[in-house]
């Protein structure tokens, strides 16, 4: 063992030789020049330049698993007990690639391609050409804008569960009970809550809602009928599964909340409301922002319930960009401006989320 | 026969006494060839009678071990092509669907005697009905056609034949299951793809006409007589606003056309109004113009069909509350069967349903004709209307079949074997106990509308003549409405109902407007999958 280097750090001291280093630096050129040859190979078949009896890419695929195999043996071969190390991390770190990068690049390669698959041409890179399509498509840019309603549906959303969880951390008989309860729609999926409710309850003759709504002096009730009614109905039905969620994010940090520091503000003489203004809802604050951006990532997703109830309609009204896309990609099989869609929303979520993140972080911190 | 419709017909008609009447008859039946020594006929007849015993009309739905007892009785045209053992060691990959329990879970109790006699293997490649577009459209897309068998709706024969995807059928196929059986919109062009025979029809698709009886007669709320014209259609629908439903005492309703898309299909509905209009006697095409592909969806004959639904719309009361949000399925289901609205127009299941769901109130009241027709017609190749009757009912979706795909037909044994089982599924004998038991199948052949072969086997005569009668009269009309059977079709319809959607909803100005956007949705789409290629497929589903 040696006496000196990084003694805190290295158990042993390897004395690799210099032939096992070049063995290791040759496997892993080595595999990727095969790799890189493979890949070239299969690349010049696809594009009808050469055969080489590659019918599908998986050539290309063992080709890029063995390099990851000689990558992950040669940092052995080569750095001895620093690349066991690294071996903990690498497999983790190519296997994360393999699933996200790669995937997302030839989503990226499909988005900027004119790929109908009733095509009989099949692929065919256009450049900007769907993006164009996307600037002049009404039916996406209303989608867009109904997401904006339904998001800003939510400070209404977090009202509703800020006074539900308080409701719930008070001493209130049967408490276990409720809290259990109020979380049942969260239990839901929503496909079920489509159907119970959308197509059952609201339904506009024999539904119960329906005839509430008719004892309530409705004459004609429709749920769906109008824009303005079939969004609400649509933000309320989405509001009843999701509340729970965001009251139960609420409740813990309540509960998260010293006893203590209610009651020194009660001894310095402060009321009910003062105490929650004053105490409560500050300290409460991360926890909001939290359960608010989360609960908007999942607002930004909403599609099953507009699906199964509604397709988006009357006219748009409650379309959102999720089932918009659904259709065109699903019903229209137009993969390439369907994943141009997707990959200009996931933009757009990326860049609210982090200016919303930013803002939150600004805005909760003179006050914790 | 769908299941719903097995029900129905079963439904309450069927005391001991009835069907130990029937039992005996078909005894009868079976045993006369014999008696009375009739020729290859008779031995047919005998063969029919027995399969229509399986299980017996009444005695519950049948199994796997009917299904291959129907299939071994069946055997004779396969015993007489195929030698007994030889396609052993030949594997086939059959893809279908597993709709209701039925559809490839039939098919491999029909086939087991099959393989059991030529030695063949098959392994099933099963989907949901959800799934099997998309499955389709990836392997053709992606070239990994895996699959030697498929069963396949005709509207999809643009994306598999017009590819050259499928093998052609053999003659010795055609003389084995009795083509020339065929009702006449299966026949060619339909029947064929630019000229060719691909596929062995298993299953006969076509929307019907269902009223209420009681709203219409001497005296009733909807006039003297059913409707015969979409024009008495709109006139009855606005003649009952602010009348009382005879049945449920509740507001009532005429036509229910549903306003909100369905994936695609809810467009057929809207066919079903504009075909009167559009498909005129003299030309096959009422959809696209064949030689352009330019749609005819914004012509005066669509337009007045989609200005018939926004008349309605503009009347107040004439459809229910909340109608723009009513998909087909709303329609059928949760309005006509509950009680609410006089008139639609559906595939068969809605018929028996009326007799047999727990929700439906209609069963007593309910009747059957043809979709209407109209008083005029509109001649696009003149680009004027005649003032002359015409009817055309919409063969909506044209009904399921079997196609053997050229993964086969490099191989000759294997191709033969291919064409020996979906030649087994697809013949005469074994379709009428599709047709006659609960299979997911529509009855398809002429000689499924022999009306005394049901009434043998202990089926309620009235209402087997009064259901199989519309489909009889529109499978058979010379002026079927055939849609075009070109790659996405249904990329078609989607884009077309989202647009529907729009000018229902009140977003463009007139009719005129929403079809001239669902016109240029239309050229979209034909420039991204080709224009020349959908004419030529267009030409080719047309037979031209």
């Amino acid at each position: 063992m040696s006496s000196s280097g990084d003694l805190l750090h290295v158990v042993t001291n390897d004395n690799i030789p210099a032939g096992r280093k070049a063995f290791g630096r040759a496997i892993i050129w080595g595999s990727a020049a095969v790799m890189a040859a493979v890949a070239v190979a299969q690349t010049l078949q696809v594009s009808g330049q050469a055969a080489f009896g590659f019918e599908t890419w998986r050539p290309t695929l063992y080709a890029y698993v063995a390099w990851a195999i000689c990558l992950c043996w040669g940092q052995v071969l080569i750095n001895g007990e620093h690349g066991k190390r690294t071996l903990f991390v690498l497999p983790a770190a190519l296997f994360v690639i393999s699933l996200t990068v790669f995937p997302l690049l030839f989503g990226l390669i499909i988005a900027f391609s004119d790929w109908n698959l009733s095509s009989p041409t099949g692929r065919k890179f256009n450049g900007l050409d769907n993006l164009r399509q996307m600037w002049a498509d009404p039916f996406y840019w209303n989608a867009l804008l109904n997401m904006v309603w339904y998001v800003l549906a939510i400070i209404v959303e977090y009202a509703i569960a800020f006074g539900l969880a308080l409701a719930l951390n008070a001493e209130i008989r049967a408490r276990k009970f409720f809290r259990v309860a109020f979380l049942l729609p969260l239990m839901l999926s929503p496909v079920a809550v489509s159907w119970m409710i959308g197509k059952s309850m609201l339904e506009p003759r024999f539904g119960p809602l329906a005839r509430l709504a008719r004892a309530l002096g409705w004459d004609d009730p429709s749920f769906f009928g109008s824009p303005w009614i079939a969004k609400l109905t649509i933000m309320l039905m989405d509001a009843w599964t999701f509340i729970p969620f965001m009251m139960i994010m609420i409740l813990a940090g309540l509960q998260a909340i010293p006893k203590e520091l209610n009651e020194a503000a009660k001894v310095d003489g402060a009321n009910g409301w003062r105490n929650f203004w004053e105490v409560t809802f500050p300290l409460m604050l991360p926890v909001s922002i939290t359960a608010i951006l989360i609960r908007i990532i999942f607002k930004l997703k909403l599609a099953d319930i507009v699906i199964a109830v509604t397709s988006g309609g009357p006219g748009g009204a409650t379309d959102t960009v999720t089932s918009f896309i659904f259709r065109e990609y699903r019903d229209r099989s137009n993969v390439g401006y369907g994943t141009l869609l997707a990959m200009v929303y996931l933009v757009v979520i990326i860049i609210v989320m982090t200016l919303l993140m930013k803002l939150a972080d600004r805005f909760t911190r003179p006050r914790t | 026969m769908k299941v719903e419709l097995y029900k129905a017909a079963t439904a309450g008609v069927l005391s001991r006494r009835r069907m130990l009447q029937g039992a005996t008859a078909l005894a009868g039946l079976a045993a006369m060839p014999r008696v009375m020594g009739y020729g290859a006929a008779a031995a047919q007849d005998s063969v029919r009678a027995q399969i229509l015993a399986i299980p017996g009309v009444g005695a519950g739905s049948p199994t796997d071990a009917d299904w291959q007892k129907v299939g071994e009785l069946t055997l004779a045209a396969t015993k007489a092509s195929v030698a007994e053992g030889e396609f052993a060691g030949i594997e086939l990959t059959f893809l279908g669907l597993n709709n209701q329990n039925l559809h490839n879970l039939l098919f491999r109790g029909f086939l087991k005697p099959w393989e059991a006699y030529t030695g063949a293997k098959i392994n099933w490649i099963d989907l949901a009905q959800a799934d099997y577009n998309p499955r389709l459209q990836q392997a053709i897309a992606t070239g990994t056609v895996d699959f030697d068998i498929i069963e396949m709706g005709a509207p999809f024969e643009g994306d598999t034949a017009g590819r050259g995807l499928l093998d052609e059928m053999p003659d010795w196929v055609k003389a084995q299951i009795e083509m020339d059986d065929y009702v006449n919109y299966l026949k060619a062009p339909v029947g064929t793809w630019d000229g060719k025979t691909y596929r062995i029809t298993i299953d006969g698709d076509c929307h019907t006409f269902a009223y209420r009886k009681d709203y219409f007669g001497e005296g009733a709320i909807g006039g003297a007589e059913v409707p015969k014209t979409w024009q008495q259609v709109n006139a009855a629908s606005k003649a009952v606003v602010g009348q009382t439903d005879p049945l449920t005492g509740l507001p009532a309703f005429g036509y229910l056309d549903p306003l909100k898309g369905w994936g695609g299909f809810g467009f057929y509905f809207l066919e079903n109004r504009a075909a009167a209009y559009a498909k005129h006697p003299a030309d096959p095409a009422w959809l696209f113009d064949p030689e352009t592909m330019k749609p005819r969806v914004n012509n005066p004959a669509w337009v007045q069909a989609i200005q018939d639904v926004m008349d309605l719309i503009a009347t107040p009361g004439a459809y229910p509350a909340d109608q723009i949000n009513a998909d087909p399925g709303t329609t059928a289901f949760s309005q006509f069967l509950a009680g609410t609205g006089s008139m639609l127009t559906w595939w068969g299941d809605v018929g028996s349903n009326a007799r047999t769901s727990d929700s439906s109130v209609v069963g007593d009241v309910v009747g059957f004709g043809i979709n209407p027709g109209s008083d005029k017609v509109y001649n696009s190749q003149t680009g004027a209307w005649e003032e002359t009757y015409n009817e055309s009912p919409n063969m909506a979706y044209l009904g399921w079949g079997i196609y053997v795909t050229n993964r086969v037909s490099g191989d000759e044994a294997k191709r033969k074997a291919a064409w020996s089982a979906a030649a087994h599924l697809g013949g005469k004998d074994i379709s009428l106990w599709t047709a006659a038991y609960p299979s997911g199948f529509q009855p398809y052949r002429n000689s499924h509308f022999q009306y005394d072969e049901w009434e043998a086997a202990g089926y309620d005569r009235a209402f087997v003549e009064d259901y199989l009668g519309s489909n009889a009269d529109s499978y058979n009309h010379p002026n079927a409405a055939i849609e075009p059977r070109i790659p996405g079709i249904f990329q078609y319809y989607s884009v077309a109902e989202d647009e529907l959607a729009k000018g229902y909803a009140g977003q463009y100005t007139s009719a005129q407007e929403t079809a001239d956007a669902i016109a240029a949705a239309w050229e979209k789409i034909t420039d991204q999958i080709g224009r020349d290629s959908q004419i030529a497929l267009y030409k080719a589903s047309l037979g031209m």
